[in-house]
Parts: structure tokens; sequence; C-alpha cells
């Protein structure tokens, strides 16, 4: 840390209020830790999903500042002001269809991001926390989704929202209190707008914020996994710092997410259906394309009655989530290649497999329905 | 030129041990103190007035070795390491490291008796200001989660509407509802009335009336078994969605929710799907003119047996 300029050349006035802060605030070795990560065996494309994921995060913050700029969240108004963003605001449509295909992109890349977790092995022993917060983050992306949903009060909005809560409703003991809070009332109305506005805006903003930054804190004193494969000699040899290699796939990674966010926006701009109304009319109710594969579990008929809908609804994704969550403990075994752990491959198949036929038969089951 | 840690001490006469800590004052940052080790005896602490010269890998005593072993053995307890203090800079100017640099633990600090017991207070009072939230907190957010059930009947249009025994008409009604301090507002809802056959108004009732009670147990409104005109709740049983008459390419004319595809016959019962029971009568009844009228009910969906929530 040298705050002295090299005596040959003069320190231009830029300079010398760089070194200033410098001097007070330590920027420049600040700089220097986050860059200088050692990456071991090298940088990769497969490692730049949690930049990307903070990234998409950051423009999902502005963006969604902007709207609250002309967003009323109240039941006689919010469906009018986000038509009014639509439709009025100048680029008003380009931004709320950033933000709504953005959250696409985070559930997008919050998968692609626990897949390469999973695969590489990067879960386990000294890392099990890393993973555990990272759990916490995926809830909050999913509890993201389900309440901007409810935001525009349309139609979609409304069925979404009655039909995410009556699950909820379904939780052992609590079920019936949480629906309740949530709702603020037996019915969605204008305190279940209120509080998913609060929730949506205040509430897990700073619980993400806090748990991102805890999970990079526990990420950086981890250190990172690096491959699966190759002797510690080779790693050794291929290892560099997080900049700048790292860096340029991370920020062409954010580009390419940009990109696509922009164009998907371009080209499918949100369309509004109309107003939320106890009375679904001749729309279909269906949830966000990430939840359709849930949707579709609870309409088969061994998920019938009030005990199977139980099970499909809560103790199957319950259990799936204690199972994520338990992994790294259960799983002790050191060995991270994927490719000499037959179960956890078969069973992240299997798991992307379910997930992709229940979605798809939901897609196919539309067309019967009109 | 620093003490450097490992380096040789040598007395005023003969060669005395070697430096293996460094002591710096937390306000000046400069050294005030080595800890030298002795082969035989305990390490002392030498205060650096005592130094005459330092040089590379030697620090040279100004004194023998005798009165060297007057100074005070070194406490390691009245000193803490730089890892846990934070003192901005202490190591800017040093260049001890790797190895122990100590600073002292504050005389204030040194006496300090039942520490754990202030650990432990400051925690109850933390509590103390906690605890006492929690519970307005929780009421504050509660107060609009129950509110009492509306018995009253709500007129929804004439029977005239229904064009065909056993096949549902939608009515459509508007229900005034007041939230907290807002103005009251009208919502949309709507119910299905079926003019039942006797075949179908046997599978509703089961040749019983059906009551319904507020509640504290009160019957509010009997529903009689030969009253030919049944009135179902719009909201699905399942999972709260609106269902609708359709017509089905096996079952004929039935109820279908578009949600999760219950389907329900003309007297309500589940035909297939994952509903878990049967739809919601209402409370209804008709005037001579044909005047339809209802008690606004919702239950919960998703169980087997009816709660009512609104």
């Amino acid at each position: 840390m040298s705050h002295t300029p090299s005596p040959n050349t003069q320190a231009t006035i830029v300079e010398k209020i760089i070194d200033f802060v410098d001097e007070r605030v330590g920027l420049k070795l600040l700089a220097a830790k986050m860059l200088n990560e050692p990456v071991p065996g090298g940088s990769r494309w497969a490692y730049v999903f949690g930049s990307v994921l903070l990234f998409i995060f950051i423009m999902q913050a502005i963006t969604g500042v902007l709207l609250m700029f002309y967003y009323v969240p109240t039941a006689d108004h919010a469906y009018a002001s986000t038509q009014y963003i639509l439709h009025d605001v100048d680029y008003g449509w380009f931004l709320l269809s950033y933000h709504f295909w953005g959250s696409t992109a985070m559930v997008v890349c919050v998968f692609a991001h626990m897949s390469q977790v999973f695969l590489w092995g990067a879960y386990k022993k000294p890392r099990e926390l890393i993973w555990l917060v990272g759990l916490a983050l995926f809830g909050i992306v999913m509890g993201f989704g389900f309440t901007g949903y409810l935001l525009p009060w349309d139609q979609r909005a409304y069925w979404a929202t009655t039909v995410g809560v009556e699950i909820m409703d379904k939780t052992p003991l609590l079920g019936d209190f949480m629906a309740r809070f949530l709702k603020g009332g037996a019915t969605p109305g204008q305190m279940t707008l209120s509080r998913f506005f609060v929730i949506h805006v205040m509430v897990l903003p700073a619980a993400l914020m806090g748990l991102a930054g805890l999970h990079l804190f526990l990420f950086r004193t981890a250190g990172p996994a690096g491959p699966f494969r190759g002797t510690p000699a080779e790693l050794k040899a291929k290892t560099d710092y997080f900049f700048p290699r790292q860096i340029w796939k991370d920020i062409v990674g954010m580009a390419t997410v940009f990109a696509c966010i922009c164009a998907l926006a371009f080209w499918e701009p949100v369309v509004l259906l109309e107003e939320a109304t106890p009375d679904p009319g001749d729309y279909h109710p269906e949830p966000e394309w990430y939840f359709l594969f849930l949707f579709q579990l609870l309409r088969l008929k061994m998920f019938s009655g009030e005990f199977g809908q139980f099970v499909g609804a809560m103790a199957l994704p319950g259990a799936f989530m204690a199972l994520l969550a338990a992994l790294p403990f259960i799983d002790r075994d050191p060995e991270r290649n994927i490719f000499k752990r037959p179960v956890a491959l078969i069973g992240w198949v299997v798991v992307m497999a379910a997930i992709l036929i229940f979605t798809i038969s939901a897609i196919i089951n539309r067309e019967f329905l009109d | 030129m620093q003490p450097k840690l490992k380096s040789k001490v040598r007395g005023a006469d003969q060669e005395i041990g070697e430096v293996t800590k460094v002591i710096v004052d937390p306000l000046s940052h400069e050294i005030s103190d080595l800890v030298v080790s002795v082969s035989g005896t305990e390490d002392r602490q030498v205060p650096m007035c005592a130094v005459e010269s330092v040089t590379d890998g030697l620090v040279q005593l100004r004194m023998s070795k005798a009165d060297f072993l007057e100074f005070a053995p070194f406490k390691r307890e009245d000193y803490v390491t730089t890892h846990e203090v934070e003192i901005p800079h202490l190591e800017d100017h040093l260049q001890v490291t790797p190895g122990e640099v100590l600073v002292p633990f504050p005389e204030l600090e040194r006496n300090v008796k039942r520490r754990t017991f202030f650990t432990n207070l400051t925690h109850v009072i933390g509590l103390f200001i906690g605890l006492p939230l929690a519970y307005p907190v929780l009421k504050y957010l509660m107060k609009p989660m129950y509110a009492p059930f509306d018995n009253g009947w709500l007129k929804i249009g004439n029977v005239g509407k229904i064009k065909a025994d056993d096949a549902g008409t939608q009515f459509k009604y508007k229900r005034k509802v007041k939230e907290a301090y807002l103005p009251e507002a009208e919502i949309e809802k709507n119910v299905w009335v079926l003019k039942a056959t006797p075949a179908v108004l046997e599978k509703v009732y089961q040749g019983k009336d059906m009551e319904f009670r507020d509640a504290l147990g009160k019957t509010i409104w009997t529903n009689k078994k030969d009253v030919p005109y049944v009135a179902f709740s719009g909201k699905c049983p399942h999972l709260g969605c609106g269902f609708k008459w359709r017509q089905h390419k096996v079952l004929g004319q039935v109820f279908l929710c578009p949600c999760h595809l219950s389907i329900y016959d003309a007297a309500g019962k589940v035909l297939d799907g994952p509903a878990p029971r049967p739809l919601d009568p209402l409370p209804i009844q008709v005037s001579a003119s044909g005047e339809v009228q209802i008690i606004d009910m919702e239950f919960k969906a998703g169980t087997k047996s009816q709660t009512r929530i609104v």
C-alpha cells in the first residue's frame, strides 16, 4: 500500500484525489483483495453464474426503483398505474418488461448456478454453509417471483396469488395463520396487495442483500472449489487470479444476459390481462412458467384429496428442499468428480427431466382447456 | 533498524537468547518492548530503552545477563495479539511479521471481574428491549387477519335467467367490502345456481335439510331439501380458482375448474380430478317473483371438511 507517486512523474490532480481517498479508506488494498483472488485451476465459463446473478439483482433493484415512481400499490390504482407505465410513460413498457424478464433470467441463472455447484461437488466440506445460505437465497428469489406477480393486479396476478396462498394454507399447524397473515384477511384484497408490496420492495431486498453478502463472505473465506479433476500440481500450474480472466468471462456473461433480457423485453413486452376480480371469466389461471411443473403436479390423480394435496403441495417440495439442505451433511464422501458420483448424477438428471416433463405437459394441457 | 523475530539477543557479557515476541505501543505504533526467550528460565520482557543497538539478526543489550534476569518474567495474559484487537495501521511500519506482534491489554480491562456475567447481562438487556416489542408488532400485523362473518342476504338476480334444469347458470353479483380505513369498495363475485330435478336434489341433500350455523352454532338458515334451487359458491374447493359449467367430451355437462382440472357433476359431486370435497352449497332463498337471494360464504379450499372463512 503505497501512497507516494513515483518521483520522476508529476502526480495529476486525479491521482492526488485518489491517493487522498486511498490514504484514508484503503481502497487500493480493498480492490486488490477483491480482484486478486486465486482461482484454482484457472478461470472457467462455468463459474460465471454467481456474478451474473449479482448483476441481474442490481438491474432488478434499479428497474424496480424506477417502476415505483409511477406504480401505486392500492387495489383501485395498481392496475391502472401499471397500465399507465406500460402505455403512457416513455420507455415504461421497456423498464417493466425488463423487470419481468429479469426475474425470469434470475430463476434460470439460479437453476444454472445451483446445478453447477451440485455437479462440481462444490457444496462439500468446507463449503456446507455457502450451500445452505445459497438455498436460503433460492427461497428468497422464489419469494420475489411470488410477491412481484401480484403487484400488477390483473387476473393472472390475482389467481396465481389465490392458489399460491391456498397452498401455503396447507402447511401443518401454522398454515391457516400464515395464509391469513399474508393475505391480511380471509380473501385477497387491499391488505394482500399492501403486504406483498412491502415484502417485495423492502423485506426481500434487505434479506437478499444481507444473505448475498454472507454468501460471498463465506465463499471468500473458504475459497473457490476449483475443478473436480487434476492433481494439485496441475491445478497450481493453471491457477490465475479472479482478475482479469474470470472477470472477463463474467462480464461477457453479464452482457449476454443483458442482451437476452433486452431482446425479450423488446419482442415480448409485458401485456396485462383484465383487472383482477374474484371471477376469472374466460381466463384459465396459470402460474409463472417456473412454477408450472408444481402446478401440473397438483393436477395428478395421485395428489387428489386432502392428504394427496398435502403430499403434492407440501410434503414433496418440503422433503426435496430438506434433502438439498442436508446434502452436504449426508454426502460426506470427498469425491467431487460428478462422473464418480453416480447417485448424484442420476438424481440431477431425474429432477431436471421431471421438471421438464411436467412443464411441457402443463403447456400441452393448455390446448385442451379452450 | 527494527528488531526482528528470531534475532539473537546478546548482553554486555554473553549470549542471552532470542526475540520471540514484539510488543507495540497502541498509540505511537512504536515497538516498546521485546520478549526474549532464555534457555532454562521464563521469557523476559525487555523495554526498548535497554537495547543498545539493533543490527541484522542481532539485538545488543546494555546490561549483563545477570542484570537481564532482573527483568520481570513476561506475562502473556496481559497482552493481546493484533489479530484480537482492531488498531488501524498498527502494522504499517512494522517488519516483524510473521510472528506474534502484541499490544498491551488495557489496564482497565485487565481487572474486570465477572466478564461472563457482563456478557450475559448485555444479552439480557437486549432481550428486554426486543421482547416487549414482539407482541405489539405481532398484534399490529395481525389486525386485519380475522373478521366476523357477514350473514346478510344478497340479491343476485332472477331465476328467469335459468334456461334448463340441472344446468349450471352463473349469477354475478357485487359485494361491498370494507378494508381497514379504506372507503367501502365493491368486488365482483359469482355463484352457480341450479334448478335441480329431484334426482340431483337428492344427491345434493341426501334426503336431509341443510343447516347453516354461525360461529356460535346458532342456525342462521336451513336449505329445505325439496326446494329445487341450489347455489354453489363460485370458489373451487380444490385450491380456490373459479370453475365453469362446460361440456366435457366423456362426462357430458359438468362443472370444470381450469386450474387443476377438478370435475364435478351438476350436484357438485367430484367426478374426476384432485378436489377433496364436493362443491359448497350456499344458503339460498327464492321469492315468489323468482328473485334469488344468497348469503355470501366462502370456505377454505383443499380440505375434506368445510371450514368457513368469509
